[in-house]
């Protein structure tokens, strides 16, 4: 065996197939994502190189700014309503035990695994102002119950209810897993000095569990960024551009504007923003080891 | 060992390089035919020879069950039962989807024989720019029965590209039977129309179900609301304000103000701005609604089974009422030939393919089939083919076209690029919802245009 992985043939034959996906299926695209930003290409017949006319458009494009300003505001909700919600209802989790622990475990996690589509359409017709499920609960206790969850002005947090609703179970399962993997003889260790629940999490769960809150709010952010699928069927961006996120701007651009060239622009400031907001994240991070050691 | 490494390197070299499969094409399945088309096989293209021939179709009519799915399906039926060296091979679509894939046929080297087009500036002016679209020969449709000017969305420079499917008309869908018991008149004015909100209100029905979500009702609305303002020449007006990116011209200012009086009335049902296409429907046929806004495609209602007994026999239609102060009468209506079909230029098989398109067009076929079972209108004279026994629904329709003196042509959104669409749309739902008026409207739709 050692043999074999010291033989360059097959370290090379191990790494090439790797390598040619990517290429093909990651840089390559990338590139071309970069030349076709500086065209004006719709997708049909010819194009001219345009220079920085996309990017500087993009900089003026006012349904861009809402979508990077979107974007952000559901990476904070991540971070600031799902994330700590989930370690707190892991922590609770796993100090239920029994039966209670794998019933509520599964019954948290049950939106992730139902498909993105019969989620968009449940909350459509929760949202419905004639007949949905919401308004229908204010009517039961004496409300009015007309109110158009998804219309001007407050269809962009009733978007962020759903999508931090949605990834809330996803998070909590890591959360849950990070914590089951700390040695118990630290808790019981702690209960015998007497240290209460509250102690317990804020000295033992919370400072080891670091690596994973590390890697769970990296994959939040970055699926804030990328967030398209929920958005596309729930409110396809609207009113207007209200509830518009990069990635679905990105695609209605370049599908259903047609504009190729400028869907591409989008994409590449997309890559750098993403390559951005992991930098500072890592950042962050390093810095808070740094203090804690 | 070493043979099973290079086994298993083998194995996963040969699944990362494998290419992906051709997707897959429904091969055209027998449904049922809507339509005995056994009368019109006589006429059809005979096989001229044993070779077999495989046609490729792509259409955005993914339902080949029901409507004008069905009647393109029965049609291919018949098509292949008379030719039967012929296989039709279709690729269905829904729009969105259709457009995208469209793009990346046009991208690559062979796009499917036969095509779904629309014959408006933004879909189709680019598509035969870049020479993707076969000529066709004005001559072979002389007898076809194409209504007057239904062609000049599928011709460039006095050549022809492609033939129209349907006349589609904006209308309003009405319970006949929630006017009768409210007593309600039909209204014959715009603010007859307006008052009807409150009327709705009181009766515990949404007045006019309006499909928001998909903003482009909305843009025909407008231009409907354009077509009683200035009556005629609305398609010109709007051609030359795109092409000169200038909106200055006063309709368009009192049509933004006529759509925003409606939003103001409550008008269209609450949260009109995100019911989709399904709901703002199913809102009309459940009864909640009065009226529906719609296209007249929609006439399919009256023979639907899916929709109760009481609500599918009581659908009349009538069209946009007049404006005060306006120059348009009640027979200017809003009219235009929308969807339709090409020959690729670069199809395997173009000569077959021009011959179905031929078959399909002759008046006995997609004409009489979508007019019998009340799918739709079609672009031909499709009067010849009334029996007397149509919907309702069906003969107020036609009387309708029969006696209209002016057809608006293209709606507004679908007169630019197909950047203009989006703009306008979204725009245009922006307007109605009040978070823009006239004025900023107008100043998007000057800057993209």
């Amino acid at each position: 065996m050692k043999k074999a992985y010291s033989n360059k043939a097959i370290i090379f034959s191990l790494v090439f197939p790797g390598i040619l996906v990517f290429i093909f299926a990651i840089l390559a695209p990338i590139c071309l994502s970069v030349y076709y930003g500086f065209t004006n290409f719709s997708g049909i017949g010819s194009y001219d190189m345009i220079g920085f006319k996309n990017y500087i458009e993009l900089f003026k494009d006012e349904a861009f700014q809402v979508s990077l300003r979107n974007s952000f505001l559901l990476a904070v909700g991540f971070i600031c309503i799902q994330h700590p919600l989930a370690i707190i209802t892991a922590a609770v989790l796993d100090k239920l035990g029994r039966h209670a622990e794998g019933f509520f475990r599964c019954v948290y996690f049950l939106p992730n695994v139902i498909s993105v589509a019969v989620i968009a359409y449940l909350w459509k017709f929760i949202y419905n102002p004639s007949f949905g499920l919401l308004n229908n609960i204010i009517k039961l206790f004496g409300g009015k119950g007309d109110f158009n969850w998804l219309g001007s002005g407050s269809a962009i947090w009733s978007v962020l209810v759903v999508l931090i609703w949605h990834g809330f179970g996803w998070g909590m399962l890591i959360y849950y897993t990070g914590i089951k993997n700390i040695d118990p003889s630290l808790y019981e260790a702690a209960a015998i000095d007497g240290a209460t629940n509250r102690t317990t999490f804020l000295r033992i769960t919370l400072p080891l569990m670091r690596p994973v809150i590390q890697v769970n709010v990296t994959l939040a952010i970055i699926s804030a960024l990328k967030q398209m699928e929920t958005v596309y069927l729930l409110t396809n961006g609207g009113p207007g551009n209200e509830t518009q996120f990069m990635a679905n701007y990105l695609y209605k651009q370049a599908f259903s504007s047609f504009r190729y060239g400028y869907g591409n622009a989008i994409s590449v400031i997309f890559i750098i923003v993403c390559i951005l907001a992991t930098q500072v994240l890592n950042r962050v991070f390093k810095q808070d080891e740094g203090v804690a050691a | 060992m070493k043979k099973l490494l290079s086994i298993a390197l083998a194995t996963s070299m040969a699944l990362s390089l494998a290419a992906c499969g051709a997707p897959a094409s429904s091969t055209a399945s027998s449904t049922a035919p809507a339509a005995d088309s056994a009368s019109s096989t006589a006429s059809s293209a005979p096989a001229e020879s044993a070779e077999p021939v495989t046609i490729k179709v792509f259409s955005n009519l993914p339902d080949r069950t029901t409507g004008q799915g069905l009647v393109e399906q029965t049609i291919f039926d018949s098509y292949m039962a008379a030719n039967p060296n012929v296989t039709i091979e279709c690729e269905e679509l829904d729009d969105a989807a259709y457009k995208t894939k469209f793009k990346a046929y046009a991208a690559g080297s062979q796009m499917p024989d036969l095509v779904s087009v629309w014959g408006q500036p933004g879909f189709i002016d680019e598509v035969i720019d870049a020479g993707l679209l076969a000529e066709l020969n004005p001559d072979d449709y002389k007898d076809y029965g194409f209504v007057n000017g239904s062609l000049d969305g599928f011709s460039a420079d006095g050549k022809l590209y492609g033939l129209a499917r349907n006349t589609d008309m904006a209308a309003f869908f009405y319970n006949a039977k929630i006017f009768e018991d409210n007593g309600w008149a039909v209204p014959t004015t715009y603010d007859e129309l307006l008052a009807l909100a409150d009327k709705a209100k009181a009766a515990g029905v949404a007045a006019v179900s309006m499909d928001g979500a998909d903003k482009w009702p909305l843009a025909v609305y407008l231009t409907d609301l354009m077509e009683k303002v200035d009556a005629t020449g609305v398609m010109t007006k709007n051609h030359d304000a795109i092409t000169g990116k200038d909106f200055s011209d006063p309709t368009y200012t009192k049509a933004c103000e006529l759509l925003q009086q409606a939003t103001t009335a409550g008008l269209f049902q609450p949260g009109y701005e995100t019911a989709d296409y399904g709901t703002a429907k199913n809102l009309f046929t459940n009864g909640q609604a009065a009226m529906f806004y719609m296209g007249s495609w929609e006439m399919s209602m009256a023979s639907s089974e899916d929709i109760p007994e009481d609500i599918r026999n009581n659908i009349k239609v009538f069209t946009m009422p007049t404006v005060e102060g306006g120059k348009g009468t009640a027979t200017d209506i809003s009219a235009w030939n929308g969807g339709g079909y090409s020959v690729t230029a670069s199809g395997a098989q173009k000569e077959e393919a021009i011959k179905l398109l031929n078959y399909m067009f002759q008046p006995d076929q997609w004409t009489r089939i979508a007019w019998e079972n009340g799918v739709c209108m079609s672009a031909q004279d499709f009067s010849k083919f009334a029996t007397g026994s149509e919907t309702q629904t069906q003969k107020d329709l036609m009387n309708i076209f029969a006696a209209a003196t002016n057809l608006s042509g293209t709606p507004l959104n679908d007169m630019g690029t197909s950047q203009f669409k989006t703009v306008c749309e979204d725009s245009v739902q922006e307007l109605a919802i009040g978070k823009i008026d006239a004025a900023a409207f107008l100043d998007k739709l000057t800057t993209v245009g």
